[in-house]
């Protein structure tokens, strides 16, 4: 691929590129889902292209194509070129980059057992054992079990001077019985909702799972919400789920400390940030037991790489540090807004997408509560959450409401009767201002999600949160019931 | 490159036959070839600016009551072959589904040609200059612009062992606006369409920007529930969350929609009807399905009353109706799907609408909404870009954006007008949808 990227960053400058990269990227996937007993779809696919994004005049420019041939490499270096000089008349602003030295480098993400290697039919035998054991639950009207495997290939090269190879394995895999009874569906999941758990990784990570395992113990759950209490509408003390204080990260630390949200450049579609440049330092985002990083770095993470997309090499930044806002999710265009060298953020859904600022691997760091039984043991008086169900969440990262598949009432520190479809709202800063306990490091965990949604054309990323059950104080709970 | 639409249904016939020399008993293909090109703006200027081509091939094969799919972009006859192999290779290792029927036979089709050549030739130039307009309309009056300008020229073909042989070209381009001046003011306008000839970037930029303008300095509103006159987007909001969610034979059959153990009965407004129908001369869609199915106009509900679901062959045969021409490319563990929605329009004007309210809220579009339980239809999410006080039949002032949490069921059961104007608004195949009066809505909290 040396000599097919060479020729599109050749192209790219004659044409008048002053600055030009390419990705070529081969992914294979698979994607097998059981409903009820019944396989729904065994699907495979593969897509190869390339995308060569270009400044020229001063703005930004990128065209794709999935023919990878030393014809269009020309031809689609050429069109990002000119896409790039029409951008340039509209507005005087010119872009600037922050620097980054040339890497030639190859990177490996972690997998023991080749997801692809591995046959249908002990994939099948997975889900259809899950299934089996969910439906053998009375009570319980539908199952969903699935699985997916992703390989990908990719090459980046620019005219900074780098070459750049990374290839990784992904794979999930989940369950969810679901009831349904008077007009309600009231679904129960393992290991998470929404796909279920998601790995950098093979096979390994699926089998880890013990999804048969697991099976009975979620379809129970799921039947016995039919009879369960509704949440109760008022204030009291929530203990969030690991799995949901990592959708909590996502949208009310990740999104608005993405850089290019808070510059106004997602503002018509997924919307600005409650935060300001000038908010480093000095904004409290949270109480003193709140920390946020973002890692690159953690293996096996669906957030983790060698280089993201523009050939920055992967890193570990603080965005919240004891409770103040420390950093921002950032590239090489949006860097120089407050000062510093871009932490590597920028990814593409595929060949033929631009990257954007993504979330890595974006974790509320462990605190020192203990275990979960430790925590709900100090808590006299409360709610005890698990596993999202629904989100929302307002342009500027305010106002969010969160609904969930479970819980249980807390009463003098055991757990109590169990509550179905609870949800939560609060303002983000307040919110994060109530947290008052963390467990420890024992309890926390990287939760893959595979589904963030961002940017026009729409790109779906793959990224990952570190989390710890975590106790808030005074939440709005029960809403709309 | 991409296809024509000749040599897609080419493509997808030659596929079938190869699909069949790979094993398979019966096989479906279906070609999609498509160029698109995406301009998009923020801070007035242009920041992302991308365009791309790709032509893939997705085959469904079938051996006996066992199915697999496989799909490639790469067309050389190779990748092709290795591409129906792996598809029968799935079937082969896959259990037998009883309840499938066998791809669908072949019906007569109503093929047209969607494409418009202004928007075949819409290319970066066009579209800078429409942002350059936009951009203009909103700086002069001190505001900040964003957005996007965006179009896509698709071919897709489906064809079978059986003799499905469908094929179809079609262009789309939309057109967002957000306009943000100081004081926390914003505006929006948006344009969907197969015409770029239609577009009318003035006009949008004009109407974000005076949105814009109007909602500076809101004010809080207390939670409770409100008397709501809601703008075309908003309306289309609610009407799509329904038709995906709620409209489908699988999510009847399953217990999960506002339809399960209601068919026939009325839940909404006698003003209420929401119809699905890709054959209307203003839809933007296919008017076959991805199994090559001619599409039905099927009315989901009619003057309040629940109808049909849409379908697909598979859950057609599964719960005994017909199948109306609403599958999602194979394997489709969703189940069918309504595309074209549309809201019938009644005989009021917005303004009318406004004047009838003595107390109450204006909204111009939600956001980020999402379903809390599907049954019920119950969706929570925000206002945005233009939410105002009604007292006395005035716009009186502009609101800081509120939460709703609110049934979109019991909400259409307390419409107390529509506009005979509508407006084709939202994502995928876009909505037609009226501006709406509803008498009880809840709003849950609202935002700093």
């Amino acid at each position: 691929m040396r000599g097919f990227s060479a020729s599109c960053l050749d192209a790219a400058s004659s044409a008048g590129a002053d600055y030009a990269d390419v990705r070529v990227t081969d992914t294979r996937t698979q994607d097998i889902s059981v409903r009820n007993g019944i396989v729904e779809g065994v699907e495979s696919s593969t897509s190869f292209g390339f995308g060569v994004r270009v400044l020229a005049d001063g703005a930004w420019g990128f065209a794709a194509a999935s023919d990878v041939t030393p014809d269009a490499a020309a031809r689609v270096a050429r069109q990002a070129v000119a896409i790039a000089k029409a951008s340039a008349t509209v507005g005087s602003h010119r872009v600037e980059l922050a620097d980054v030295a040339p890497f030639d480098d190859t990177w490996s993400g972690t997998c023991a057992i080749d997801p692809f290697q591995v046959g249908l039919d002990d994939k099948l035998a997975v889900l259809l054992a899950a299934d089996a054991a969910m439906r053998a639950v009375s009570g319980v009207a539908l199952t969903q079990s699935e699985m997916g495997f992703v390989t990908v290939f990719k090459v980046f090269a620019s005219t900074v001077g780098s070459y750049i190879e990374q290839r990784w394995s992904e794979s999930s895999a989940g369950i969810t019985a679901m009831a349904v009874d008077g007009g309600e569906v009231l679904p129960r999941s393992y290991p998470n909702s929404h796909g279920g758990g998601c790995f950098q990784g093979g096979f390994e990570t699926i089998l880890a799972l013990d999804l048969p395992g697991h099976a009975t113990r979620v379809a129970t759950e799921a039947a016995a919400l039919v009879s369960a209490i509704e949440c109760p509408s008022k204030q009291t003390t929530l203990i969030i789920d690991g799995s949901q204080v990592a959708l909590q990260v996502h949208e009310s630390v990740g999104h608005p400390t993405e850089l290019d949200r808070v510059l106004g450049d997602e503002a018509a579609f997924a919307g600005t940030s409650f935060l300001g440049l000038d908010d480093i330092g000095s904004l409290r985002y949270g109480s003193d037991i709140v920390s946020v990083t973002a890692d690159a770095t953690i293996p096996g993470s669906l957030g983790s790489f060698g280089y993201d997309d523009e050939g920055v090499p992967a890193t570990r930044d603080h965005l919240v540090r004891d409770g103040i806002l420390a950093g921002f999710l950032g590239s090489r265009e949006s860097a120089p807004a407050i000062s510093r060298v871009s932490n590597g953020c920028m990814r593409a859904d595929g060949w033929n997408r631009t990257p954007l600022i993504r979330m890595t691997t974006v974790s509320l760091e462990p605190g020192d509560a203990g275990s979960l039984a430790d925590l709900i043991a100090d808590t006299d008086d409360g709610l005890y959450i698990e596993t999202n169900n629904s989100w929302s969440i307002d342009d500027k990262r305010l106002n969010f409401q969160f609904g969930c598949e479970i819980g249980w009432e807390i009463k003098d520190g055991q757990l109590a009767r169990m509550v179905k479809r609870p949800n939560y709202t609060g303002i983000t800063p307040a919110f994060w201002g109530s947290c008052d306990a963390i467990c420890s490091r024992e309890a926390w965990q990287v939760w893959g999600l595979d589904n963030c949604g961002k940017g026009e054309p729409m790109q779906v990323a793959h990224v990952a949160h570190g989390a710890a059950p975590a106790r808030f104080r005074d939440v709005t709970v029960g809403v709309g019931r | 490159m991409t296809l024509q639409n000749a040599d897609a249904r080419a493509l997808a016939g030659r596929t079938v036959q190869m699909a069949i020399s790979a094993g398979a008993s019966e096989a479906e293909t279906l070609v999609m070839s498509s160029s698109s090109a995406l301009t998009r703006f923020a801070n007035n200027r242009i920041h992302q600016n991308v365009a791309s081509e790709d032509s893939g091939v997705s085959v469904r094969a079938v051996i006996g009551k066992r199915v697999g799919v496989a799909s490639t972009n790469r067309e050389d006859d190779a990748s092709l072959f290795a591409c129906c192999e792996a598809a029968v290779e799935a079937a082969r290792l896959a259990p037998e589904d009883a309840a499938f029927p066998g791809l669908p036979q072949p019906r007569p089709l109503s093929l047209e040609d969607r494409a418009c050549a202004t928007t075949r030739t819409f290319g970066a130039g066009e579209r800078a200059a429409a942002v350059g307009t936009i951009v203009e309309h909103c700086a002069s009056r001190g505001l900040t612009a964003a957005g996007q300008v965006s179009v896509s020229d698709t071919v897709i073909a489906v064809a079978n062992s059986l003799g499905v042989d469908a094929g179809m070209p079609g262009t789309t381009c939309r057109a967002t606006v957000l306009a943000m001046g100081p004081d926390e003011g914003s505006g929006w306008a948006s344009f969907a369409g197969r015409d770029t000839s239609l577009l009318d970037a003035g006009s949008l930029g004009e109407q974000a920007s005076s949105l814009a303008l109007r909602s500076a300095s809101p004010r809080d509103l207390d939670p409770g529930e409100y008397t709501v006159v809601l703008a075309p987007d908003a309306v289309a909001e609610l009407v799509q969350f329904l038709g995906w969610y709620g409209g489908s034979a699988k999510a009847v059959a399953e217990g999960r929609s506002f339809m399960t153990g209601h068919l026939g009965e009325r839940m909404m407004s006698q003003s209420v009807s929401i119809v699905d129908d890709a054959l209307a001369p203003h839809a933007l869609g296919l008017t076959f399905d991805f199994e090559g199915m001619p599409k039905s106009r099927v009315a989901l509900v009619e003057g309040g009353v629940v109808g049909e679901p849409v379908t697909d062959s598979y859950w057609a045969a599964r719960t005994g109706r017909r199948d109306t021409g609403h599958a999602l490319p194979a394997p489709n563990s969703f189940g069918p799907i309504p595309l074209d929605l549309e809201m019938a329009p009644g005989d009021a004007t917005p303004a009318s609408l406004i004047a009838s309210v003595e107390r109450g809220v204006y909204v111009t579009r939600f956001h980020y909404v999402n379903i809390e339980d599907p049954v019920t239809a119950t969706l929570t999410g925000m206002t945005r870009d233009g939410s105002f006080m009604i007292e006395d039949g005035r716009l009186t002032h502009p609101l800081r954006n509120l939460r709703f949490t609110q049934s979109a069921v019991a909400a259409l059961a307390s419409v107390g007008g529509l506009s005979s104007e509508r407006r084709m608004v939202g994502e995928e195949g876009g909505a037609l949808a009226p501006y709406a009066l509803l008498e009880r809505f809840a709003f849950t909290g609202r935002t700093r």
